[in-house]
Protein backbone atom coordinates (compact mmCIF):
# COMPACT_ATOMS: atom_id res chain seq x y z
CA UNK A 1 0.00 0.00 0.00
CA UNK A 2 2.79 2.41 0.98
CA UNK A 3 4.69 1.48 -2.19
CA UNK A 4 1.62 2.13 -4.39
CA UNK A 5 0.95 5.46 -2.73
CA UNK A 6 4.49 6.72 -3.14
CA UNK A 7 4.73 5.44 -6.72
CA UNK A 8 1.45 7.11 -7.70
CA UNK A 9 2.52 10.44 -6.20
CA UNK A 10 5.91 10.13 -7.87
CA UNK A 11 4.40 9.53 -11.32
CA UNK A 12 1.99 12.42 -10.87
CA UNK A 13 4.82 14.68 -9.70
CA UNK A 14 6.92 13.70 -12.74
CA UNK A 15 4.05 14.47 -15.12
CA UNK A 16 3.48 17.83 -13.43
CA UNK A 17 7.21 18.58 -13.61
CA UNK A 18 7.28 17.87 -17.35
CA UNK A 19 4.37 20.22 -17.99
CA UNK A 20 5.84 22.83 -15.67
CA UNK A 21 9.22 22.65 -17.42
CA UNK A 22 7.57 23.35 -20.79
CA UNK A 23 5.31 26.08 -19.36
CA UNK A 24 8.30 27.74 -17.68
CA UNK A 25 10.28 27.65 -20.92
CA UNK A 26 7.34 29.29 -22.70
CA UNK A 27 7.09 32.04 -20.11
CA UNK A 28 10.83 32.70 -20.14
CA UNK A 29 11.12 32.66 -23.90
CA UNK A 30 7.82 34.14 -25.08
CA UNK A 31 7.09 36.29 -22.05
CA UNK A 32 4.43 36.42 -19.36
CA UNK A 33 1.90 38.01 -21.74
CA UNK A 34 0.35 35.29 -23.87
CA UNK A 35 1.29 35.54 -27.54
CA UNK A 36 -1.32 35.27 -30.28
CA UNK A 37 1.33 34.23 -32.84
CA UNK A 38 2.49 31.37 -30.66
CA UNK A 39 -0.45 30.59 -28.33
CA UNK A 40 0.13 28.72 -25.08
CA UNK A 41 -2.92 26.46 -25.33
CA UNK A 42 -1.90 24.22 -28.26
CA UNK A 43 1.66 24.28 -26.97
CA UNK A 44 0.55 22.80 -23.63
CA UNK A 45 -1.80 20.36 -25.34
CA UNK A 46 1.15 18.84 -27.19
CA UNK A 47 3.19 18.80 -23.95
CA UNK A 48 0.31 16.99 -22.21
CA UNK A 49 0.22 14.34 -24.95
CA UNK A 50 3.99 13.87 -24.93
CA UNK A 51 4.28 13.76 -21.09
CA UNK A 52 3.00 10.14 -20.70
CA UNK A 53 5.32 9.02 -23.50
CA UNK A 54 8.23 10.68 -21.72
CA UNK A 55 7.15 8.86 -18.56
CA UNK A 56 7.16 5.56 -20.45
CA UNK A 57 10.77 6.19 -21.40
CA UNK A 58 11.59 6.63 -17.71
CA UNK A 59 9.68 3.47 -16.78
CA UNK A 60 11.50 1.49 -19.48
CA UNK A 61 14.80 2.75 -18.04
CA UNK A 62 13.67 1.31 -14.65
CA UNK A 63 13.93 4.76 -13.09
CA UNK A 64 11.24 3.97 -10.52
CA UNK A 65 12.60 0.56 -9.58
CA UNK A 66 13.39 -0.17 -5.95
CA UNK A 67 16.82 -1.21 -7.14
CA UNK A 68 17.55 2.09 -8.89
CA UNK A 69 20.00 4.35 -7.06
CA UNK A 70 18.81 7.79 -8.13
CA UNK A 71 22.22 9.33 -7.43
CA UNK A 72 24.08 6.90 -9.67
CA UNK A 73 25.53 8.10 -12.96
CA UNK A 74 23.38 5.55 -14.75
CA UNK A 75 20.14 7.01 -13.38
CA UNK A 76 21.20 10.61 -14.01
CA UNK A 77 22.07 9.61 -17.57
CA UNK A 78 18.65 7.94 -17.93
CA UNK A 79 16.92 11.14 -16.87
CA UNK A 80 19.00 13.16 -19.35
CA UNK A 81 18.24 10.65 -22.09
CA UNK A 82 14.50 10.76 -21.28
CA UNK A 83 14.58 14.58 -21.39
CA UNK A 84 16.16 14.48 -24.86
CA UNK A 85 13.58 11.96 -26.07
CA UNK A 86 10.82 14.13 -24.53
CA UNK A 87 12.04 17.23 -26.37
CA UNK A 88 12.31 15.32 -29.64
CA UNK A 89 8.82 13.90 -29.25
CA UNK A 90 7.50 17.37 -28.40
CA UNK A 91 9.09 18.92 -31.51
CA UNK A 92 7.75 16.14 -33.71
CA UNK A 93 4.32 16.29 -32.07
CA UNK A 94 4.05 20.03 -32.50
CA UNK A 95 5.11 19.81 -36.13
CA UNK A 96 2.71 16.95 -36.86
CA UNK A 97 -0.19 18.78 -35.16
CA UNK A 98 0.39 22.28 -36.47
CA UNK A 99 2.85 21.98 -39.34
CA UNK A 100 5.11 24.50 -37.66
CA UNK A 101 8.48 24.61 -35.97
CA UNK A 102 9.25 27.14 -33.27
CA UNK A 103 12.08 28.61 -31.23
CA UNK A 104 15.04 26.23 -30.94
CA UNK A 105 16.10 27.99 -27.75
CA UNK A 106 12.69 27.32 -26.18
CA UNK A 107 13.08 23.64 -26.96
CA UNK A 108 16.59 23.59 -25.48
CA UNK A 109 15.33 25.35 -22.34
CA UNK A 110 12.45 22.88 -21.99
CA UNK A 111 14.92 20.00 -22.31
CA UNK A 112 17.21 21.40 -19.62
CA UNK A 113 14.32 22.25 -17.28
CA UNK A 114 12.81 18.78 -17.76
CA UNK A 115 16.12 17.20 -16.84
CA UNK A 116 16.74 19.40 -13.79
CA UNK A 117 13.19 19.16 -12.46
CA UNK A 118 12.93 15.41 -12.95
CA UNK A 119 16.35 14.98 -11.31
CA UNK A 120 15.28 16.97 -8.25
CA UNK A 121 11.98 15.13 -8.01
CA UNK A 122 13.67 11.73 -8.30
CA UNK A 123 16.17 12.62 -5.57
CA UNK A 124 13.39 13.92 -3.34
CA UNK A 125 11.12 10.93 -3.83
CA UNK A 126 14.01 8.50 -3.49
CA UNK A 127 14.86 9.94 -0.08
CA UNK A 128 11.21 9.88 0.95
CA UNK A 129 10.74 6.33 -0.34
CA UNK A 130 13.73 5.05 1.64
CA UNK A 131 12.40 6.52 4.86
CA UNK A 132 8.72 5.77 4.18
CA UNK A 133 9.14 2.11 3.20
CA UNK A 134 11.69 1.36 5.89
CA UNK A 135 10.02 2.54 9.05
CA UNK A 136 8.25 0.00 11.29
CA UNK A 137 6.80 -2.25 10.13
CA UNK A 138 9.08 -2.28 7.07
CA UNK A 139 7.37 -2.84 3.72
CA UNK A 140 10.17 -5.13 2.54
CA UNK A 141 11.51 -7.16 5.48
CA UNK A 142 14.55 -8.94 4.09
CA UNK A 143 16.10 -12.18 5.26
CA UNK A 144 19.85 -12.62 4.95
CA UNK A 145 21.04 -16.21 4.55
CA UNK A 146 24.67 -16.83 5.40
CA UNK A 147 26.98 -14.83 7.59
CA UNK A 148 30.12 -13.91 5.68
CA UNK A 149 32.29 -10.83 5.25
CA UNK A 150 30.23 -9.97 2.17
CA UNK A 151 26.90 -10.36 3.95
CA UNK A 152 28.09 -8.16 6.81
CA UNK A 153 29.12 -5.49 4.33
CA UNK A 154 25.74 -5.85 2.61
CA UNK A 155 23.78 -5.45 5.84
CA UNK A 156 25.81 -2.41 6.86
CA UNK A 157 25.29 -0.88 3.42
CA UNK A 158 21.55 -1.56 3.36
CA UNK A 159 21.22 0.03 6.78
CA UNK A 160 23.66 2.86 6.06
CA UNK A 161 21.93 3.77 2.79
CA UNK A 162 18.51 3.36 4.42
CA UNK A 163 17.57 0.92 1.67
CA UNK A 164 13.88 0.03 1.31
CA UNK A 165 15.07 -3.58 1.74
CA UNK A 166 15.50 -3.69 5.48
CA UNK A 167 17.38 -6.71 6.86
CA UNK A 168 15.34 -8.08 9.76
CA UNK A 169 16.92 -11.48 10.38
CA UNK A 170 19.95 -13.60 9.56
CA UNK A 171 20.10 -17.38 9.22
CA UNK A 172 23.41 -19.13 8.86
CA UNK A 173 23.71 -22.67 7.52
CA UNK A 174 26.92 -23.30 9.41
CA UNK A 175 25.71 -22.08 12.78
CA UNK A 176 27.73 -18.97 13.58
CA UNK A 177 28.21 -17.92 17.19
CA UNK A 178 27.58 -14.26 16.40
CA UNK A 179 24.26 -13.00 17.69
CA UNK A 180 23.76 -9.86 15.63
CA UNK A 181 25.22 -7.75 12.84
CA UNK A 182 24.54 -4.02 12.79
CA UNK A 183 21.45 -4.56 14.92
CA UNK A 184 20.11 -7.44 12.80
CA UNK A 185 19.64 -10.60 14.91
CA UNK A 186 21.17 -13.95 13.95
CA UNK A 187 18.27 -16.32 14.63
CA UNK A 188 19.93 -19.67 13.94
CA UNK A 189 20.39 -22.20 11.18
CA UNK A 190 18.38 -22.93 8.06
CA UNK A 191 16.01 -25.26 9.91
CA UNK A 192 14.34 -22.04 11.12
CA UNK A 193 13.71 -20.84 7.55
CA UNK A 194 9.95 -21.45 7.37
CA UNK A 195 9.38 -20.17 10.89
CA UNK A 196 11.43 -17.02 10.24
CA UNK A 197 9.71 -16.28 6.93
CA UNK A 198 6.31 -16.59 8.60
CA UNK A 199 7.13 -14.70 11.79
CA UNK A 200 9.01 -11.83 10.20
CA UNK A 201 6.69 -11.63 7.17
CA UNK A 202 9.71 -11.80 4.87
CA UNK A 203 9.28 -10.46 1.32
CA UNK A 204 12.86 -10.72 0.05
CA UNK A 205 15.62 -13.24 0.70
CA UNK A 206 19.27 -12.60 -0.06
CA UNK A 207 21.53 -15.63 -0.23
CA UNK A 208 25.06 -14.74 0.84
CA UNK A 209 26.60 -18.23 1.28
CA UNK A 210 25.68 -21.95 1.33
CA UNK A 211 25.73 -22.39 -2.45
CA UNK A 212 24.59 -26.01 -2.07
CA UNK A 213 21.25 -24.77 -0.73
CA UNK A 214 20.41 -22.45 -3.66
CA UNK A 215 17.74 -24.76 -5.07
CA UNK A 216 16.09 -25.18 -1.68
CA UNK A 217 16.12 -21.46 -0.93
CA UNK A 218 14.68 -20.77 -4.37
CA UNK A 219 12.05 -23.43 -3.76
CA UNK A 220 11.10 -21.81 -0.43
CA UNK A 221 10.90 -18.40 -2.12
CA UNK A 222 8.78 -19.73 -4.98
CA UNK A 223 6.34 -21.52 -2.72
CA UNK A 224 5.82 -18.40 -0.60
CA UNK A 225 6.01 -15.81 -3.36
CA UNK A 226 9.20 -14.17 -2.08
CA UNK A 227 11.81 -12.45 -4.21
CA UNK A 228 15.15 -14.28 -4.18
CA UNK A 229 18.48 -12.50 -4.59
CA UNK A 230 22.02 -13.82 -4.44
CA UNK A 231 25.34 -12.14 -3.83
CA UNK A 232 27.83 -12.88 -6.64
CA UNK A 233 30.36 -13.92 -3.99
CA UNK A 234 28.29 -17.10 -3.42
CA UNK A 235 29.47 -18.18 -6.87
CA UNK A 236 33.00 -17.00 -6.15
CA UNK A 237 32.58 -13.78 -8.12
CA UNK A 238 34.54 -11.26 -6.11
CA UNK A 239 36.05 -8.08 -7.49
CA UNK A 240 34.70 -8.67 -11.00
CA UNK A 241 31.72 -7.18 -12.78
CA UNK A 242 28.80 -9.46 -13.51
CA UNK A 243 25.56 -9.07 -15.35
CA UNK A 244 22.89 -11.26 -16.86
CA UNK A 245 22.68 -11.16 -20.66
CA UNK A 246 20.93 -13.19 -23.30
CA UNK A 247 23.08 -15.56 -25.36
CA UNK A 248 21.10 -16.63 -28.42
CA UNK A 249 17.91 -16.19 -26.42
CA UNK A 250 19.11 -17.98 -23.29
CA UNK A 251 20.05 -16.13 -20.10
CA UNK A 252 23.71 -16.34 -19.07
CA UNK A 253 25.66 -14.65 -16.32
CA UNK A 254 28.60 -12.71 -17.72
CA UNK A 255 31.63 -12.03 -15.56
CA UNK A 256 34.28 -9.64 -16.76
CA UNK A 257 37.30 -8.17 -14.98
CA UNK A 258 36.33 -4.86 -13.40
CA UNK A 259 39.54 -3.37 -14.82
CA UNK A 260 38.52 -3.92 -18.44
CA UNK A 261 38.26 -0.68 -20.46
CA UNK A 262 34.73 0.74 -20.65
CA UNK A 263 34.75 0.83 -24.44
CA UNK A 264 35.54 -2.89 -24.59
CA UNK A 265 32.55 -3.60 -22.32
CA UNK A 266 30.32 -1.28 -24.35
CA UNK A 267 31.11 -3.00 -27.62
CA UNK B 1 15.40 -53.63 30.70
CA UNK B 2 14.06 -50.39 29.25
CA UNK B 3 15.34 -48.92 25.99
CA UNK B 4 15.66 -45.16 25.73
CA UNK B 5 16.14 -43.79 22.21
CA UNK B 6 17.50 -40.27 21.76
CA UNK B 7 15.57 -38.58 18.97
CA UNK B 8 15.45 -35.00 20.22
CA UNK B 9 18.01 -33.37 17.92
CA UNK B 10 17.13 -30.67 15.39
CA UNK B 11 19.32 -32.13 12.63
CA UNK B 12 20.29 -28.76 11.25
CA UNK B 13 22.99 -30.24 9.01
CA UNK B 14 20.43 -32.36 7.19
CA UNK B 15 18.20 -29.41 6.35
CA UNK B 16 16.00 -29.40 4.30
CA UNK B 17 15.30 -33.14 4.65
CA UNK B 18 14.57 -32.57 8.32
CA UNK B 19 12.38 -29.53 7.74
CA UNK B 20 9.20 -31.41 8.64
CA UNK B 21 10.44 -34.66 10.17
CA UNK B 22 12.86 -35.73 12.86
CA UNK B 23 16.18 -37.05 11.60
CA UNK B 24 15.52 -40.60 12.93
CA UNK B 25 12.39 -40.66 10.78
CA UNK B 26 14.31 -40.21 7.54
CA UNK B 27 13.73 -43.24 5.37
CA UNK B 28 16.88 -45.30 5.06
CA UNK B 29 16.63 -47.68 2.11
CA UNK B 30 12.87 -47.26 2.13
CA UNK B 31 12.21 -47.57 5.86
CA UNK B 32 12.51 -44.97 8.64
CA UNK B 33 15.76 -45.39 10.54
CA UNK B 34 13.86 -45.35 13.83
CA UNK B 35 11.66 -48.21 12.64
CA UNK B 36 14.79 -50.21 11.85
CA UNK B 37 16.09 -49.52 15.35
CA UNK B 38 12.81 -50.49 17.02
CA UNK B 39 12.66 -53.70 14.97
CA UNK B 40 16.18 -54.59 16.12
CA UNK B 41 15.27 -54.41 19.81
CA UNK B 42 14.23 -57.78 21.27
CA UNK B 43 10.60 -58.27 22.27
CA UNK B 44 10.05 -57.75 25.96
CA UNK B 45 12.23 -54.65 26.15
CA UNK B 46 10.07 -51.60 26.77
CA UNK B 47 10.91 -48.67 24.47
CA UNK B 48 10.75 -44.93 25.04
CA UNK B 49 11.83 -42.39 22.42
CA UNK B 50 12.54 -38.79 23.27
CA UNK B 51 11.84 -36.06 20.73
CA UNK B 52 11.39 -32.29 20.70
CA UNK B 53 8.24 -30.20 20.32
CA UNK B 54 9.13 -29.33 16.72
CA UNK B 55 8.92 -32.95 15.58
CA UNK B 56 6.24 -34.20 18.00
CA UNK B 57 3.65 -34.41 15.26
CA UNK B 58 5.79 -36.45 12.86
CA UNK B 59 6.76 -38.78 15.71
CA UNK B 60 3.10 -39.28 16.61
CA UNK B 61 2.38 -40.22 13.00
CA UNK B 62 5.30 -42.64 13.00
CA UNK B 63 4.05 -44.27 16.22
CA UNK B 64 0.89 -45.33 14.38
CA UNK B 65 2.92 -47.31 11.85
CA UNK B 66 4.45 -49.62 14.48
CA UNK B 67 3.19 -52.99 15.55
CA UNK B 68 4.69 -52.77 19.04
CA UNK B 69 4.20 -50.12 21.71
CA UNK B 70 6.70 -47.28 21.87
CA UNK B 71 6.28 -44.42 24.30
CA UNK B 72 7.20 -41.03 22.86
CA UNK B 73 8.09 -38.26 25.27
CA UNK B 74 8.30 -34.70 24.01
CA UNK B 75 10.88 -32.20 25.24
CA UNK B 76 9.42 -28.70 25.37
CA UNK B 77 12.10 -27.37 23.07
CA UNK B 78 11.63 -25.81 19.65
CA UNK B 79 15.17 -24.90 18.63
CA UNK B 80 18.84 -25.75 19.08
CA UNK B 81 19.37 -23.14 21.79
CA UNK B 82 16.70 -24.61 24.08
CA UNK B 83 17.53 -28.30 23.71
CA UNK B 84 18.28 -30.33 26.79
CA UNK B 85 21.23 -32.23 25.36
CA UNK B 86 21.40 -36.00 24.98
CA UNK B 87 22.42 -36.72 28.55
CA UNK B 88 20.06 -34.03 29.84
CA UNK B 89 17.13 -35.70 28.07
CA UNK B 90 18.06 -39.11 29.46
CA UNK B 91 18.46 -37.73 32.98
CA UNK B 92 15.15 -35.89 32.85
CA UNK B 93 13.36 -39.08 31.81
CA UNK B 94 15.14 -41.02 34.57
CA UNK B 95 14.01 -38.48 37.14
CA UNK B 96 10.47 -38.25 35.82
CA UNK B 97 9.89 -42.01 35.70
CA UNK B 98 12.18 -43.01 38.58
CA UNK B 99 13.28 -45.94 36.43
CA UNK B 100 14.96 -48.73 38.39
CA UNK B 101 15.81 -51.27 35.71
CA UNK B 102 18.72 -51.56 33.28
CA UNK B 103 18.65 -48.89 30.57
CA UNK B 104 19.57 -49.63 26.96
CA UNK B 105 20.56 -46.29 25.47
CA UNK B 106 20.42 -45.84 21.69
CA UNK B 107 20.74 -42.88 19.34
CA UNK B 108 17.89 -42.51 16.88
CA UNK B 109 20.24 -41.33 14.15
CA UNK B 110 22.74 -44.20 14.40
CA UNK B 111 22.54 -47.23 12.17
CA UNK B 112 24.29 -50.20 13.77
CA UNK B 113 25.03 -53.24 11.64
CA UNK B 114 25.34 -55.78 14.48
CA UNK B 115 22.50 -57.76 16.01
CA UNK B 116 21.12 -56.09 19.11
CA UNK B 117 20.52 -59.51 20.62
CA UNK B 118 24.28 -60.22 20.39
CA UNK B 119 25.02 -56.93 22.09
CA UNK B 120 22.57 -57.57 24.91
CA UNK B 121 23.81 -61.14 25.31
CA UNK B 122 27.27 -59.76 26.06
CA UNK B 123 25.95 -57.64 28.93
CA UNK B 124 27.18 -58.66 32.37
CA UNK B 125 24.47 -57.69 34.87
CA UNK B 126 25.53 -54.67 36.90
CA UNK B 127 28.45 -53.74 34.62
CA UNK B 128 27.96 -50.80 32.22
CA UNK B 129 28.42 -51.88 28.61
CA UNK B 130 29.42 -49.74 25.62
CA UNK B 131 29.47 -50.67 21.93
CA UNK B 132 32.80 -49.62 20.40
CA UNK B 133 34.09 -49.83 16.86
CA UNK B 134 37.65 -50.01 15.58
CA UNK B 135 37.98 -47.30 12.91
CA UNK B 136 41.73 -47.76 12.39
CA UNK B 137 42.51 -44.05 12.18
CA UNK B 138 43.92 -42.27 15.24
CA UNK B 139 43.46 -38.80 13.74
CA UNK B 140 39.80 -39.45 12.97
CA UNK B 141 39.32 -40.97 16.42
CA UNK B 142 39.98 -37.59 18.06
CA UNK B 143 36.46 -36.55 17.03
CA UNK B 144 34.92 -39.36 19.12
CA UNK B 145 35.17 -40.85 22.56
CA UNK B 146 37.93 -43.46 22.55
CA UNK B 147 38.31 -46.55 24.70
CA UNK B 148 41.39 -48.58 25.64
CA UNK B 149 40.68 -52.14 26.75
CA UNK B 150 42.70 -54.38 29.03
CA UNK B 151 44.68 -56.82 26.84
CA UNK B 152 42.64 -59.87 25.92
CA UNK B 153 39.62 -58.58 27.78
CA UNK B 154 36.46 -56.56 27.23
CA UNK B 155 37.17 -54.56 30.40
CA UNK B 156 37.73 -50.89 29.78
CA UNK B 157 41.06 -49.55 31.04
CA UNK B 158 40.68 -45.98 29.83
CA UNK B 159 38.06 -43.78 28.23
CA UNK B 160 38.74 -40.32 26.81
CA UNK B 161 36.10 -38.06 25.29
CA UNK B 162 37.36 -36.41 22.07
CA UNK B 163 41.04 -36.57 23.06
CA UNK B 164 43.56 -34.38 21.25
CA UNK B 165 45.98 -37.30 21.06
CA UNK B 166 43.97 -40.51 21.09
CA UNK B 167 45.61 -43.59 22.53
CA UNK B 168 43.24 -45.85 20.64
CA UNK B 169 41.12 -45.83 17.51
CA UNK B 170 38.42 -47.89 19.22
CA UNK B 171 35.63 -45.32 19.25
CA UNK B 172 32.45 -45.17 21.24
CA UNK B 173 28.93 -45.24 19.82
CA UNK B 174 25.71 -44.17 21.45
CA UNK B 175 24.76 -47.75 22.17
CA UNK B 176 25.14 -48.66 25.83
CA UNK B 177 23.59 -50.43 28.77
CA UNK B 178 23.50 -48.72 32.17
CA UNK B 179 22.70 -50.72 35.30
CA UNK B 180 20.81 -48.91 38.11
CA UNK B 181 24.00 -48.79 40.21
CA UNK B 182 25.41 -46.02 37.97
CA UNK B 183 22.22 -43.93 37.81
CA UNK B 184 23.33 -41.51 40.57
CA UNK B 185 26.57 -40.82 38.68
CA UNK B 186 24.67 -40.18 35.44
CA UNK B 187 22.16 -37.87 37.12
CA UNK B 188 24.88 -35.95 38.88
CA UNK B 189 27.07 -35.57 35.79
CA UNK B 190 24.13 -34.53 33.60
CA UNK B 191 23.59 -31.43 35.77
CA UNK B 192 26.88 -29.93 34.61
CA UNK B 193 27.39 -31.71 31.26
CA UNK B 194 23.92 -32.18 29.74
CA UNK B 195 25.29 -32.64 26.22
CA UNK B 196 28.30 -34.82 27.00
CA UNK B 197 26.98 -38.31 26.60
CA UNK B 198 30.40 -39.90 26.38
CA UNK B 199 31.70 -38.10 29.44
CA UNK B 200 29.81 -40.47 31.76
CA UNK B 201 32.26 -43.25 30.87
CA UNK B 202 35.14 -41.12 32.15
CA UNK B 203 33.13 -40.56 35.32
CA UNK B 204 32.44 -44.27 35.78
CA UNK B 205 36.15 -45.11 35.51
CA UNK B 206 37.14 -42.19 37.74
CA UNK B 207 34.75 -43.52 40.36
CA UNK B 208 36.13 -47.04 40.10
CA UNK B 209 33.11 -48.51 38.33
CA UNK B 210 34.18 -51.44 36.15
CA UNK B 211 33.02 -50.99 32.55
CA UNK B 212 32.90 -53.38 29.63
CA UNK B 213 33.00 -52.86 25.88
CA UNK B 214 31.35 -54.62 22.96
CA UNK B 215 33.78 -54.27 20.06
CA UNK B 216 32.15 -54.76 16.66
CA UNK B 217 33.22 -54.60 13.05
CA UNK B 218 29.86 -54.40 11.32
CA UNK B 219 28.60 -51.23 9.64
CA UNK B 220 27.96 -48.15 11.74
CA UNK B 221 26.63 -44.88 10.42
CA UNK B 222 26.02 -41.75 12.42
CA UNK B 223 23.57 -40.15 10.01
CA UNK B 224 24.17 -36.49 10.66
CA UNK B 225 24.97 -35.16 7.22
CA UNK B 226 24.13 -35.53 3.53
CA UNK B 227 27.34 -37.51 2.98
CA UNK B 228 26.66 -39.89 5.88
CA UNK B 229 23.04 -40.42 4.78
CA UNK B 230 24.11 -41.26 1.25
CA UNK B 231 26.95 -43.50 2.47
CA UNK B 232 24.51 -45.42 4.68
CA UNK B 233 22.11 -45.81 1.75
CA UNK B 234 24.88 -47.08 -0.52
CA UNK B 235 26.00 -49.55 2.17
CA UNK B 236 22.48 -50.89 2.74
CA UNK B 237 21.20 -50.95 -0.82
CA UNK B 238 24.40 -51.89 -2.65
CA UNK B 239 24.35 -51.87 -6.45
CA UNK B 240 20.59 -52.24 -6.54
CA UNK B 241 17.30 -50.41 -6.94
CA UNK B 242 15.23 -50.41 -3.75
CA UNK B 243 11.80 -49.73 -5.20
CA UNK B 244 8.58 -49.33 -3.28
CA UNK B 245 5.87 -51.52 -4.87
CA UNK B 246 3.88 -48.38 -5.73
CA UNK B 247 6.82 -46.66 -7.45
CA UNK B 248 7.28 -46.56 -11.25
CA UNK B 249 10.59 -46.83 -13.09
CA UNK B 250 10.30 -46.68 -16.87
CA UNK B 251 12.74 -46.25 -19.76
CA UNK B 252 15.47 -45.25 -17.31
CA UNK B 253 19.03 -46.18 -16.44
CA UNK B 254 20.13 -46.66 -12.83
CA UNK B 255 23.64 -46.96 -11.45
CA UNK B 256 24.82 -47.66 -7.92
CA UNK B 257 22.26 -47.43 -5.13
CA UNK B 258 18.86 -46.06 -6.09
CA UNK B 259 15.88 -45.84 -3.75
CA UNK B 260 12.38 -45.01 -4.96
CA UNK B 261 9.80 -44.19 -2.29
CA UNK B 262 6.06 -44.75 -2.40
CA UNK B 263 4.36 -43.43 -5.56
CA UNK B 264 7.64 -42.11 -6.95
CA UNK B 265 7.64 -42.00 -10.75
CA UNK B 266 10.79 -41.99 -12.90
CA UNK B 267 10.69 -41.84 -16.69
CA UNK B 268 13.40 -41.48 -19.31
CA UNK B 269 16.05 -40.59 -16.73
CA UNK B 270 19.49 -41.58 -15.47
CA UNK B 271 19.85 -42.03 -11.72
CA UNK B 272 23.13 -42.68 -9.91
CA UNK B 273 23.25 -43.17 -6.11
CA UNK B 274 20.01 -41.25 -5.75
CA UNK B 275 17.16 -41.40 -3.25
CA UNK B 276 13.62 -40.31 -4.08
CA UNK B 277 11.18 -39.97 -1.20
CA UNK B 278 7.43 -40.40 -1.60
CA UNK B 279 5.44 -38.88 -4.49
CA UNK B 280 8.44 -37.59 -6.46
CA UNK B 281 8.15 -37.23 -10.24
CA UNK B 282 11.33 -37.30 -12.35
CA UNK B 283 11.20 -37.14 -16.14
CA UNK B 284 14.03 -36.64 -18.65
CA UNK B 285 16.55 -35.94 -15.89
CA UNK B 286 20.10 -36.93 -15.02
CA UNK B 287 20.50 -37.14 -11.25
CA UNK B 288 23.78 -38.03 -9.55
CA UNK B 289 24.05 -38.37 -5.75
CA UNK B 290 20.80 -36.52 -5.15
CA UNK B 291 18.24 -36.85 -2.38
CA UNK B 292 14.76 -35.62 -3.24
CA UNK B 293 12.30 -35.07 -0.42
CA UNK B 294 8.58 -35.78 -0.71
CA UNK B 295 6.64 -34.43 -3.70
CA UNK B 296 9.52 -33.04 -5.78
CA UNK B 297 8.81 -32.63 -9.49
CA UNK B 298 11.81 -32.51 -11.84
CA UNK B 299 11.49 -32.43 -15.61
CA UNK B 300 14.37 -31.92 -18.00
CA UNK B 301 17.06 -31.00 -15.46
CA UNK B 302 20.49 -32.38 -14.58
CA UNK B 303 21.56 -32.22 -10.94
CA UNK B 304 24.55 -33.50 -9.02
CA UNK B 305 25.10 -33.68 -5.25
CA UNK B 306 21.87 -31.96 -4.18
CA UNK B 307 19.35 -32.36 -1.37
CA UNK B 308 16.00 -30.95 -2.46
CA UNK B 309 13.35 -29.77 -0.04
CA UNK B 310 9.84 -31.20 -0.15
CA UNK B 311 7.70 -29.91 -2.97
CA UNK B 312 10.52 -28.46 -5.08
CA UNK B 313 9.43 -28.06 -8.69
CA UNK B 314 12.02 -27.66 -11.44
CA UNK B 315 10.57 -28.09 -14.90
CA UNK B 316 11.52 -26.84 -18.35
Amino acid sequence: MRRTLILTLWLVADLAAFLLAYALSYVLRVGPILSTDFPLNPYLQVAAVVAPLWLLVLVSAKSFSLFADQRSLRQVASLAYAAVVGAALFALGYYFAFGLFFSRLLLAMALVFTFIMSLLIHWLFDAWRRSFLRHDPPVYPTLIVGLTRESKALIERLNGMRSPFRPVAILDGRGTKETEVDGVPVLGRLNLLEETIAQKKITHLIQCSDLEQSINLLSACRSRGLTYMMLPSVLGIIGDEERVEMLEGLPVTIVEPASRAWWRKAF
Amino acid sequence: MHCFILAGGFATRLWPLTERRAKPLLPLAGKPLLTRIVESIPEGVAITASTNAEFAESMAEWQKTLDRPVTVIVEKTRNDKEKLGALGALAQWMRDTNVQEDILLLAGDNYLGFKMSDFLASYTPGVPLLAVREIGDLAAASKFGTAVLHPGSRRMALYEEKPKEPKSSLVSTTCAVFPPSVFPLILNYSLTHPDNNGGVWEQFLLNGVPCEAFPFTEAWFDIGSYEAYLAATVALVGENVEKNPTATLADSVTRGSVVLGANAMVKRSELTDTVLFEDCVVEDCVLDRCILDRGCVLKGVDLSGKMLRAGTTLTR
